[in-house]
């Protein structure tokens, strides 16, 4: 998984007429089964780079390399039946089904007819579109969501290795694009293309990246990295002012909460008597005040203080406070934050897949987490907000 | 799927309706000729041009001198259309589209005596200005059908590993069909009106008939001269509505 699949060695392109070469010098490997996205401002060259890799546009000077061989000189029609290629408009033909549209490739192939109708089936349920009901409709039939989904089927219809994508989910509105880019992630899952991906678009980048090139003008590499290394270490200021203000926090979604050293705190289980949670209390260390009830299959449940269980008239399952902010422990730090924010505590409870108890993780842990460079766990610093998590969680959980 | 099907009914039924009026029509104006001519009492002049095989004549002739000029400018125009879009042509194309532009403008009758006067009279010579008077419509519809494209609907096609010609033959020119066939019909029916006026090259057609009642003063046979070439026009632009409507490809 680690070969080269691509590797563009010092391309340049010199458009007729302008005094600027729009790409300059490029060198860059992609590695087999990876999403790189090449990202900058408008006008940086990131477009034309993706279409000197299947020659859409012919390099000035420097070569290409497909697998290992330069195919800087050989056929482009044929070098491109091996590229899928998916554009913004995705350019489906209007005067072609569903059914031809896909299987346009697979036929300049001279595919037989059986091959190229199970393939265009597969295609279109990977896709989540049922064939019977989409295969033998026109474009101007399907919603721009289901266009670019059959613009996808289009681009892999040969299966072929590598694919260019060119702001595929540009012109989609916020809410299917955010589908989509989920549903491309599920399905690159599974094929494990090697995939150019263009944007404009710092977090589609972050999102679908496996490695982001962040380009300047003339296609120049600012930084080439994966994109926690980048959120966390910008490499110069352009790189920074690019990633824009948000950089700690997108960061959280790299950060997993698994990874983090857990908070402790004293636990029994909620038909234990009322002696023995006492006893928990105050066995634990003395600033934690609070005793965490779980049920019989350790799943959290209540919060309660020692004046709780003095109070004899409260059933147990009333005692207290409800357990509220609850994430799983492979949840990212992004998602403890939001549903911090979304309970309004201080802290929230881990529990690992079943539900149980695995530990409490504190706001200051994930705020800092955010802030370090090395994003992940930090064994020290957890340890040092364990001793505030009692106070700030007890504040937080204070009538 | 089934919006599809509801909105197809009430077209279908407006298209069937559309598709019988218009001979219905044609056969209601010839009918009335006919039974205005059956009350007249024709002199030997008229009776001489106006009987049934002198007209069956005339007309054959006029839709021979349409049809071939027409075949003749879509057998050339086409292409050259084709060839003034390509990339390699771009600086072709204004002279072109001037000359054709200037030719249209000139007026028809003005082609025509200039052709015989200048190349000779006769059928062959009446077909050569035809060709040239309708070559205009269809050059600029083929252009700016091939024009209208989507680029991006080309860049795909290119980017899949479709050659040159491929994006040509499957995706510029079907997709330019609607346009260049609304050329053709403007071209044919252009040329039906037109091809009265080569009688006076020694061309024939129904012109002749016009023609014979002018310089005869028979306004009798003017009028039926007229109404014919009318009547020929408009089953003529009927059947090239038809011709667009089968050859449009689906989907668009």
């Amino acid at each position: 998984m680690t070969e080269t699949m691509i590797r563009l060695e010092g391309l340049t392109k010199r458009f007729p007429g302008q005094t600027e070469p729009a790409v300059e010098g490029l060198t860059m490997d992609i590695l087999e089964g990876e999403i790189v996205v090449l990202v900058g401002p408008s006008g940086c060259g990131k477009t034309t780079t993706m279409k000197l890799i299947n020659r859409l546009i012919e390099p000035t000077s420097g070569r290409i390399f497909l697998e290992g061989v330069d195919i800087t000189r050989s056929n482009p029609d044929q070098l491109r039946r091996r590229i899928g290629y998916v554009i913004q408009q995705i350019g489906l033909f209007p005067h072609m089904t569903i059914f031809e549209n896909i299987a346009t490739v697979p036929r300049m192939l001279r595919w037989e007819e059986d091959r190229i109708r199970r393939r265009v089936d597969e295609l279109l349920d990977m896709v989540g579109m049922d064939p019977p009901r989409y295969r033998d409709r026109y474009p101007k039939e399907l919603s721009g969501g289901q266009r670019q989904r059959v613009g996808v089927a289009r681009a892999l219809s040969a299966d072929p290795p590598v694919m260019l994508m060119d702001e595929p989910f540009g012109a989609i509105d916020p809410i299917t694009r955010e589908r989509l880019q989920d549903e491309f992630l599920r399905i690159q899952s599974e094929i494990r293309k090697t995939i150019v991906f263009v944007t404009h678009d710092i977090d589609e980048a972050i999102k679908m990246g496996d490695r982001i090139a962040i380009l300047r003008e003339r296609s120049q590499i600012a930084q080439y990295d994966v994109p926690e290394v980048i959120l966390a270490n910008p490499a110069d200021e352009f790189v920074k002012d690019f990633i824009g203000s948000g950089a700690a926090l997108k960061r959280l979604g790299f950060s997993f909460v698994q990874d983090l050293e857990l908070a402790q705190w004293p636990t029994a289980r909620i038909d234990d008597d009322r002696d023995t949670m006492l006893r928990a209390i105050r066995r634990a260390l003395a600033n934690r005040g609070w005793l965490l009830l779980l049920d019989d299959q350790r799943r959290p449940r209540r919060w309660v203080t020692a004046r709780d269980l003095q109070r004899a008239d409260t059933p147990t399952g009333a005692m207290g406070q409800e357990v509220k902010a609850v994430v799983p422990s492979e949840a990212t730090l992004a998602d403890a934050l939001n549903e911090m924010i979304r309970t309004q505590s201080s802290f929230a409870v881990v529990v690992d897949a079943s539900g149980a108890y695995r530990g409490t993780i504190d706001f200051t842990v994930v705020t800092t987490t955010g802030d370090d460079a090395a994003a992940g766990g930090l064994p020290g610093q957890a340890q040092a907000n364990d001793e505030q998590a009692g106070e700030v969680g007890g504040r937080s959980l204070r009538p | 799927m089934t919006m599809a099907t509801h909105s197809d009914r009430p077209a279908m039924a407006f298209r069937l309706g559309r598709y019988f009026l218009m001979p219905a029509f044609i056969a209601a104006v010839c009918a009335s000729l006919f039974v205005y001519l059956s009350q007249q009492e024709p002199d030997r002049i008229v009776a001489q041009r106006l009987n049934f095989d002198s007209i069956v004549d005339s007309t054959l002739r006029h839709l021979y001198l349409v049809g071939v000029s027409t075949v003749l400018v879509i057998a050339i125009a086409v292409p050259l259309g084709i060839l003034l879009t390509r990339p390699f042509a771009r600086t072709l194309t204004p002279p072109f589209v001037t000359v054709a532009n200037t030719g249209q403008a000139v007026p028809s009758f003005g082609v025509i005596v200039l052709f015989a006067l200048t190349l000779g009279f006769g059928v062959r010579y009446a077909i050569a200005a035809l060709t040239i008077y309708a070559f205009l419509p269809v050059l600029r519809n083929t252009m700016v059908g091939l024009q209208q494209v989507d680029p991006s609907v080309i860049e795909a096609g290119r980017g899949m590993g479709m050659s040159k010609r491929a994006v040509l033959a499957k995706i510029e020119l079907p997709l330019a069909v609607p346009v260049v066939l609304a050329g053709v019909r403007t071209a044919l029916v252009l040329n039906v009106g037109t091809a009265t006026i080569v009688t006076l090259t020694d061309a024939g057609g129904l012109g002749d008939i016009i023609n014979a009642g002018l310089v005869t003063n028979r306004t009798l046979l003017v009028v039926t001269g007229g109404v014919l070439t009318a009547a020929l026009a408009l089953l003529v632009d009927y059947i090239a509505a038809i011709a667009e409507n089968v050859l449009r490809p689906r989907g668009l």
